[in-house]
């Protein structure tokens, strides 16, 4: 149908509007999950690095270092968190979570520190590492080490599943407006049609019975009007520059 | 579930370790208190058992809950969990058929005050959840008169927080296998009794007798976990009092098979140069380390802690090889009962006689991976005489035993005498039985008193 060539660049051109949107929102999703995300990781670390260290002070201040342990062994449980580790005021190792030993970076760290850092352990790992002191730094550190693979991991998911939704919603939009774009088109169509009729032969009966006159949109007050046009110009022939192939 | 010829009447609990169906909002809260309680114990209020008055109730309250359970007119159950099943399973094994030889043949003595002794097993397989989850069990559906024998130091400091939690019940714990120091000292001593010497007395004669011997630089092989530390922190001190530090250390994680290499923990020690190696740990892994260490060229001095599991260990580096000789003659065990080879010991008589009469086994229901029981066993011995001692101190409880008063049948032991020449006494500030290490090595392939350091490591 030539009519429809009419709509190929509207169609084009949403399909190029929603590409756009889906492009900048998943741009945008990337970018926000990926901060939040990240952030959120590392807030979660340092919170349970606070609840450790709140935690252990009495545990401490007791030399009750079983229950140090014990306490450290279940935030192990926590998901991303690898490796956890309580040190002294004095540097010494209380309670850790390192399998077969601590690694010599960690050793050779500087164990008061309680900046956020990154580290690369060989054989386990890369880990963001935060920190949180054992009454205000007195009595300790405890250091808490993220597994960043696992929190890439996780914001990949997250992202992937926000992107598909995207993705999804493009192709159901498209289509959708594919669908309205041919339903506007079609009445288009058969008005084409019952003018090129018209213009062959205006005097035919069965021209004032087609469907497209009963139509109450746009469709059918063009076809009436060209009925009648069409009519009032009986005995002149043919409309000039309509040939049968339209 | 009877189980005929084995305990009178033990009953086996499910494997599963799911969450119980039944009761459901107090389980929730007993665990929630699990996760709260240890780390703000000491905001819970003073007091020892069943004497606190923490939910508001009275002290008749208190005491009328605590009347007649687990204990009816012809039984008394007492709750298990311990390992039956993973690498550690020779633990639970080993102190079950001792504490049930003893038990049977108090129950074919018309029991206590005519009650029945029976058992109500869980596998937790020495893990710490599944032997929360068991406890809470054990509590709260099948109401026993109290806990006995648990296995391990990551189970029992993970339960201790619940006995405080529920401690208007004056549910108690009876001699867990474990040595470690949260079960002996504040805010939770006071919610376990303890037979054995704990782990602080075991490492402080390892390394008194290594130092003795000009063996100073003691580095310690320990799993990673609650039982490890406990192990760990008893070295250190034990080696601060002679002014030395740890030499270095190596880990490993619970549940680690004979079968896992442990050259990498090997490599680690090698590094720092030991004089000598503690291990912190159970058997298989234990044996794992010390057949690796050999292997790989480091010939020092292997110390164990009783809770390895002597016999298995030994087990594990002797079967099926001709030169296990050199896998065993640096082998040092700490054990915390006298040697069931000791003949001359009345306790171990018995023990060896009940032991032949009853041969307990282990239920088949807890059976998930074979097992083959040593007719005697350092781990059978103890539950034997943590048996022995319980017997006496529910006969103390009179004809109608209640929780309430066990904290004060306790306390009545007094210089007992369980038949291995030294005294067992309990008082308020003194909650663990038996104070005396033993040291043994291997020779022959059989686990014999060590009388001189010197002459066998100098």
């Amino acid at each position: 149908m030539r009519i429809r060539r009419l709509f190929k660049w509207t169609r084009f051109g949403i399909f190029a509007v929603f590409g756009v949107i889906v492009l900048s929102t998943s741009v945008l999703c990337i970018y926000t999950v990926d901060t939040e995300l990240s952030a959120e990781y590392e807030i979660n670390a340092q919170n349970i690095a606070k609840t450790i260290a709140d935690s252990s002070a009495g545990i401490l201040l007791n030399q009750n270092l079983a229950t140090l342990q014990s306490l450290v062994d279940q935030f192990l449980a926590v998901q991303g968190i690898r490796y956890i580790y309580i040190t002294s005021e004095t540097g010494e190792f209380l309670a850790h979570t390192f399998v077969p030993g601590i690694p010599e970076e960690i050793l050779a760290s500087d164990h008061s520190s309680t900046e956020p850092v990154e580290r690369s352990l060989p054989g386990m790992g890369d880990f963001i590492e935060v920190g949180s002191p054992i009454l205000a730094g007195v009595a300790g550190t405890v250091h808490v080490g993220m597994d960043l693979d696992v929190v890439a991991l996780k914001i990949q998911r997250a992202i992937g599943q926000q992107v598909y939704l995207i993705c999804v919603i493009l192709v159901l939009g498209v289509l959708t407006s594919i669908w309205f774009v041919n339903l506007a088109a079609k009445p288009l169509a058969e008005l084409l049609a019952y003018a090129v009729d018209l213009a062959r032969d205006g005097e035919r009966d069965d021209l004032a019975e087609r469907e497209i006159l009963a139509r109450d949109d746009e469709a059918g007050h063009l076809a009436r009007l060209f009925l009648h046009v069409a009519r009032q110009g009986t005995g002149r022939g043919s409309a000039p520059g309509v040939t049968s192939q339209e | 579930m009877s189980m005929e010829g084995s305990f009178g009447q033990d009953s086996v609990g499910s494997e599963d370790w799911g969450p119980p169906v039944t009761r459901k909002s107090l389980m929730r809260g007993g665990l929630a208190a699990l996760l709260v309680a240890p780390w703000t114990a000491s905001s819970l209020g003073a007091g020892g058992a069943g004497g606190g008055q923490e939910s508001g109730d009275s002290e008749a309250e208190a005491q009328g809950r605590t009347q007649g359970a687990g204990a009816t007119g012809d039984e008394i159950v007492l709750g298990v969990s311990a390992a039956f099943s993973g690498p550690s399973r020779g633990l639970g094994a080993e102190l079950y058929r001792g504490a049930t030889a003893y038990f049977n043949h108090v129950n074919d003595n018309g029991g206590i005050e005519g009650r029945r002794l029976t058992l109500k097993l869980y596998d937790d397989g020495y893990q710490p959840d599944p032997c929360v989850q068991n406890t809470m069990r054990l509590m709260l559906e099948d109401k026993v008169f109290l806990l006995f024998g648990y296995v391990g130091t990551p189970t029992v400091t993970r339960v201790l927080p619940i006995l405080k939690k529920f401690q208007n019940e004056s549910i108690f714990l009876f001699f867990p296998f474990t040595g470690a120091q949260p079960q002996r000292e504040p805010p939770y001593g006071d919610f376990a009794f303890n037979l054995r010497a704990s782990y602080n007395q075991e490492t402080a004669g390892l390394v008194d007798n290594l130092v003795r011997i000009g063996k100073r630089r003691i580095a310690v092989f320990y799993q990673i976990d609650a039982y490890g530390r406990s192990g760990w922190a008893g070295v250190r001190a034990a080696l601060a009092k002679h002014g030395e530090k740890l030499a270095g250390e190596a880990t490993y994680s619970r549940g680690e098979k004979f079968t896992g290499s442990m050259r990498k923990q090997v490599e680690i020690l090698q590094g720092v140069s030991p004089d000598a190696v503690i291990c912190v740990g159970a058997y298989a892994a234990c044996a794992g380390f010390a057949r690796d260490a050999v292997d790989l060229g480091l010939n020092v001095p292997i110390a164990n802690l009783s809770f390895v599991g002597s016999e298995n260990l030994l087990k594990l580096l002797v079967e099926g090889r001709l030169d296990s000789e050199k896998y065993t003659r640096l082998l040092i065990n700490s054990q915390v009962v006298p040697s069931y080879e000791d003949t001359s010991i009345p306790a171990v008589r018995e023990y060896r006689e009940l032991m032949a009469r009853h041969d307990p086994k282990v239920p088949e229901e807890l059976i998930q991976e074979e097992y083959t029981p040593f007719p005697h066993s350092f781990g059978s011995l103890e539950g034997f005489l943590n048996a022995k001692l319980l017997a006496e101190i529910l006969r103390r409880l009179g004809p109608n035993p209640d929780r309430a008063g066990l904290e004060e049948a306790v306390f009545s032991i007094r210089d007992f005498d369980l038949g291995i020449s030294e005294q067992v006494s309990f008082g308020p500030d003194r909650r663990q039985g038996l104070q005396r290490v033993y040291h043994t090595v291997v020779d022959n392939g059989r686990f014999v008193p060590l009388d001189d350091w010197g002459a066998r490591f100098a």
